[in-house]
């Protein structure tokens, strides 16, 4: 079967491939066009120099080729096989390209060459998958049987694993890292590149132009296609397209953007709060839906997603252990109550307060866990949980240590309706969080921590109640503060102390001014 | 005892100042030592003055061209140099109050004086003969650059100068010898000319703007040249002499010269010699302080930004670097990746940002060039302001835009259409897809962005080549 090369020419030293005019299966005759191509500043129409079927495209949308590339093979009619070895039509500036070694055969060779695939060995009785860990043979090398060609990870051990076959490595189908069901093939022997193309085509899968780039990977959908595809809504050029702050997140996150769904920026642009906070597993099971019996269904926003996201991080990987301490209330009600005639003020800006001036004292309470380091922040920026119809957010209140009691009630006012309007102040650059329900009349309650924060403290409502006295009783009045701690950098008497310290603080709220 | 700050910086400039504003909006107290005026080379001797001095000169120009505009002018149209420096000195007195007045609304400490390091932590303040010490948790470096000298030459600095001096000039020269071509060199070039100074440069390396785009180094050149602005490319001054109240020039190819001022603008030179670097064992690499992308020196608790990292020595670079080291300074972790973009107030200006076509060939990235001339833009021709084009230069492979080139009418206000969407990742086809108002020079960009994707519609079509394909 004759190769459709690129012609060289000076205005075109090399070229990307633009758009394929035909498809594979398209009849083409002599002299029509192909393929577009694409240089610095011109572009290039491609004619075929034969009449007869497209049968593989060998350089996909997107690729860039020299001169003299292998751009697609074609199945010669019998009438214009002959001449496709002769040179090739005037308007070529050259005669027939000289067969590149091992490329393409000319179109009077022998039917395609053998193709061999190598497969995903099964190593044990309950093996279903395996992960090529290394390849150890690169393409274009000669494999003799008995080599050991690549290792092997299971979930059980590493392994090494034998040639059983010997020949020419043409293609690696799953590179380093991928993984695979057993007995599908990770890679084909064969003299010929291009027989290996049409082996896979015969297969009924698209030929993977090479091994090394997942995008193009990615495009198979062959037999030898990895678990987790890239999403083609995502995949633009071969690159996700995605803002750099998405990019960014996902490095560190390990989490390969090509796979994720289509984001909610711009044209399906992935964005920052599109990414999820863990990689995926390739091979865990989407837990079965239920048939909806009579529910219905909508979409999360990518909002409520990545709040949800967050929520299940935290519990999931925070050891969380609660302190509970119910405080007299009387003095800080009463404090309260007088302060609000000379400024608007709230209970719960007594107790932010409070709080940033303890956790000054607490250095683990302005602390978090990064990797195998703590990070110690010397200021108070204190979240404030806000409610929204998607979920809680949490503006924070910067150095809040350094407000005045008016300040940190205007300034939470201010960060909360900010909150609401959708913008978010000082995300990410809190230490601590309070949460309060206490305008509900909920008693008392435990939070879930704000990651990467250490602590978190909820807030009952200051409540009328008995309170017992040297022995007697009498109405009085109490609040109950309970206290969701990461138990990595805060322990039970640590805890316990700052609870305390704020109690203190609290049942003689004076010294706030 | 000596005062203790969370963050001390060394040296008061754009890059400085941001980094001391950023890191007392995060509550951190912070030290700022200044030897000299707030604002540094940018608001005293750099961006600012020479953009003040450069308004009433472009005004001058336009007044030389308002007739084609049909604005005639009755009598003479002449310039007062006296009341144009005082002009820009005003304007350098407002910012220099502006920034003092934003460093004390952020709590942040400013000493007069001169600082070195001392050992760990520990900075030594002189002023006025006596010296103070301070301590610091983190130090940032931001103690700038100087224009280079050449060694050998004379130094009469009433003949030849270099921006510092040359900014604040009494009087205008007759004839003005420039040495560099560079960014400095031309801004000089174009401010002088329009006042009717005589203007030669002489420039060692092939082209004007050696970083830039071959293309818009040739159009400014010529553009210079019409003017009357000679331009020596390719040369080198053998020799400059003083003879009498004038300085005579040897070039290589040849020609002599002779100036009552010469500008030396080669180029900028790291301060810092005196800042103490041995003190706490930091090394310099031809006085940079080299750093990491998160502007962390060798030395523990040290960062450097700025010219002084000799990174890219404009004054928004030092600016974004600030930033990064304070908030890295302060238990956070950022980089300084950002693509940075350059702009020349040349009149008519040019802006970049990212690679240029040459320096994406030498990385090996399959291109494709989008062109659009300025002389085919309504924006243009109504402001008679149509020399110029745009250049945008895309990834082939992956569709990514990899820089915009511009030369033309208030390119410098465009340049950040093209920076966002470098900052933004966006592909050409992005670009593309961009609505921009009409009629604005800003359009050449989408215009420029559709041509590199052979879509143009404001221009002719592309050529297309017909290439019957090879067999093998």
């Amino acid at each position: 079967m004759p190769t459709i090369t690129l012609p060289q020419s000076k205005d075109l030293p090399a070229g990307t491939i633009r758009r394929w005019r035909k498809k594979a299966g398209q009849t083409v005759s002599k002299g029509e066009v192909i393929v577009e191509v694409e240089g610095e500043s011109i572009l290039a129409e491609i004619e075929s120099a034969v009449d007869g079927t497209l049968a593989q495209i060998l350089a996909p949308e997107g690729q860039t080729v020299s001169a003299n590339a292998p751009l697609a093979v074609v199945n010669a009619d019998v009438k214009s096989a002959a001449p496709a070895a002769a040179p090739a039509p005037a308007t070529s500036a050259p005669a027939a390209a000289m067969p590149a070694a091992g490329k393409a055969q000319p179109a009077s060779s022998a039917p395609a060459g053998t193709v061999i695939p190598i497969v995903m060995p099964k190593a044990g009785q309950s093996m279903e998958e395996g992960m090529l860990a290394k390849w150890l043979v690169a393409p274009g090398a000669q494999i003799r049987k008995g080599d050991v060609i690549f290792e092997i990870e299971t979930d059980k051990a590493k392994m090494e694993v034998e040639a059983t076959d010997g020949g020419r490595l043409s293609r690696i189908v799953l590179p380093d890292g991928g993984t695979i069901a057993v007995l599908q093939p990770v890679a084909y022997l064969a003299d010929n590149d291009a027989d290996v193309d049409a082996f896979i085509a015969s297969q009924g899968g698209a030929a993977p132009a090479a091994a090394a780039t997942p995008a193009a990977q990615a495009g198979a959908t062959g037999p030898a296609a990895p678990t987790a595809p890239a999403n083609p809504a995502v995949v633009e050029n071969g690159r996700a397209k995605a803002s750099p702050a998405a990019r960014k997140i996902a490095g560190t996150r390990g989490i390969d953007l090509t796979r994720l769904p289509a984001g909610s920026g711009p044209g399906g642009r992935i964005i920052s709060t599109d990414v999820p906070l863990t990689a995926p597993s390739a091979t865990a099971a989407r837990p079965a839906v239920p048939a909806a019996a009579g529910g219905t269904r909508r979409k999360m926003s990518q909002m409520s997603k990545a709040i949800a996201r967050n929520l299940s991080l935290s519990k999931q990987t925070i050891p969380h252990f609660y302190v509970r301490m119910t405080i007299n209330a009387e003095p800080l009600f009463a404090f309260y109550q007088a302060e609000k005639l000379k400024y608007p003020v709230t209970l719960n800006d007594v107790v932010v307060l409070a709080c940033a001036k303890v956790i000054l004292e607490f250095a683990a309470f302005r602390s978090q866990i990064a990797g195998d380091e703590v990070i110690e922040f010397q200021t108070a920026n204190i979240g404030v949980a806000v409610a929204m119809d998607e979920g809680l957010v949490v503006p924070v209140l910067a150095s809040a240590e350094r407000l005045t009691l008016a300040k940190v009630s205007s300034e939470t006012k201010r960060i909360a309706a900010a909150a609401r309007a959708g913008k978010i102040e000082g995300m990410g650059t809190g230490v601590f969080t309070i949460t309060n329900m206490g305008m509900y009349g909920v008693e008392e309650f435990a939070a879930i921590i704000n990651p990467p924060e250490s602590a978190i403290l909820a807030i009952g409502t200051a409540r009328e109640a008995v309170v017992v006295k040297d022995g007697a009783m009498r109405a009085g009045r109490v609040m109950t503060m309970t206290l969701s701690a990461d138990h990595r950098l805060i322990n039970g008497a640590l805890g316990a102390r700052f609870l305390g310290r704020l109690k203190e603080i609290l049942e003689a709220p004076s010294v706030l001014l | 005892m000596s005062k203790h700050f969370d963050i001390a910086v060394i040296g008061g400039g754009p890059g400085g100042y941001v980094a001391a504003l950023k890191a007392g909006q995060m509550g951190a107290s912070v030290a700022i030592i200044e030897k000299g005026h707030l604002g540094g080379t940018c608001l005293n001797v750099g961006c600012i003055p020479s953009k003040a001095l450069l308004a009433s000169a472009e005004l001058m120009h336009h007044f030389q061209h308002a007739a084609g505009l049909g604005v005639e002018l009755a009598g003479k149209v002449s310039a007062n140099w006296t009341t144009i420096q005082s002009r820009k000195d005003t304007i350098i007195q407002t910012l220099r109050g502006g920034v003092k007045g934003l460093l004390a609304a952020r709590k942040v400490t400013l000493y007069q004086g001169r600082a070195a390091l001392a050992g760990p932590g520990q900075i030594a303040i002189e002023q006025n003969g006596s010296t103070q010490t301070i301590t610091a948790s983190k130090t940032i470096l931001a103690v700038g650059s100087v224009p280079s000298r050449i060694p050998g030459w004379p130094t009469d600095p009433a003949i030849v100068c270099t921006s510092d001096e040359a900014l604040h000039w009494k009087t205008l020269p007759k004839k003005l010898l420039i040495v560099g071509g560079g960014v400095i060199g031309c801004e000089f070039a174009c401010m002088m000319q329009p006042l009717g100074v005589e203007v030669t440069i002489v420039e060692m390396l092939p082209q004007l703007l050696p970083n830039m785009d071959g293309q818009i180094a040739d159009l400014l050149t010529k553009i210079f040249r019409k003017r009357g602005i000679q331009s020596h490319v390719a040369t080198k001054i053998e020799s400059l002499t003083i003879v009498g109240q004038a300085a005579e020039a040897r070039l290589s190819n040849g020609t002599t010269l002779s100036a009552d001022r010469v500008l030396v603008a080669t180029g900028r030179r790291p301060n810092t010699a005196d800042v103490g670097l041995s003190a706490i064992g930091l090394t310099a690499d031809r006085g940079f302080v080299r750093v990491n992308d998160r502007m962390e020196t060798s030395v523990k608790d040290i960062y450097c930004i700025g010219d002084a990292n000799g990174r890219c020595l404009l004054a928004h670079a030092a600016s974004a670097q600030g930033v990064v080291a304070a908030e890295n300074a302060l238990g956070h972790d950022r980089t300084a990746d950002a693509p940075v973009p350059s702009a020349v107030y040349t009149f008519p200006e040019i802006a970049a940002v990212g690679l240029t076509a040459e320096e994406a060939r030498a990385k090996g990235r399959p291109i494709s060039i989008g062109f659009f001339p300025l002389s085919h833009l309504g924006k243009a021709m109504a402001v008679a302001d149509t020399d110029g084009f745009v250049k945008v230069v895309r990834d082939r492979q992956d569709g990514r835009l990899l820089g915009v080139h511009m030369i033309g009418h208030n390119v410098t206000e465009c340049i950040g259409t093209a920076t966002a969407m470098m900052q933004m990742k966006a592909s050409v086809q992005d670009v593309a897809d961009t609505v921009l108002a009409h009629p604005t020079i800003s359009e050449s960009i989408k215009e420029a962005a559709e041509d590199a994707l052979s879509a143009g519609l404001h221009l002719p079509p592309r050529k297309v080549l017909r290439l019957a394909g090879g067999v093998a």
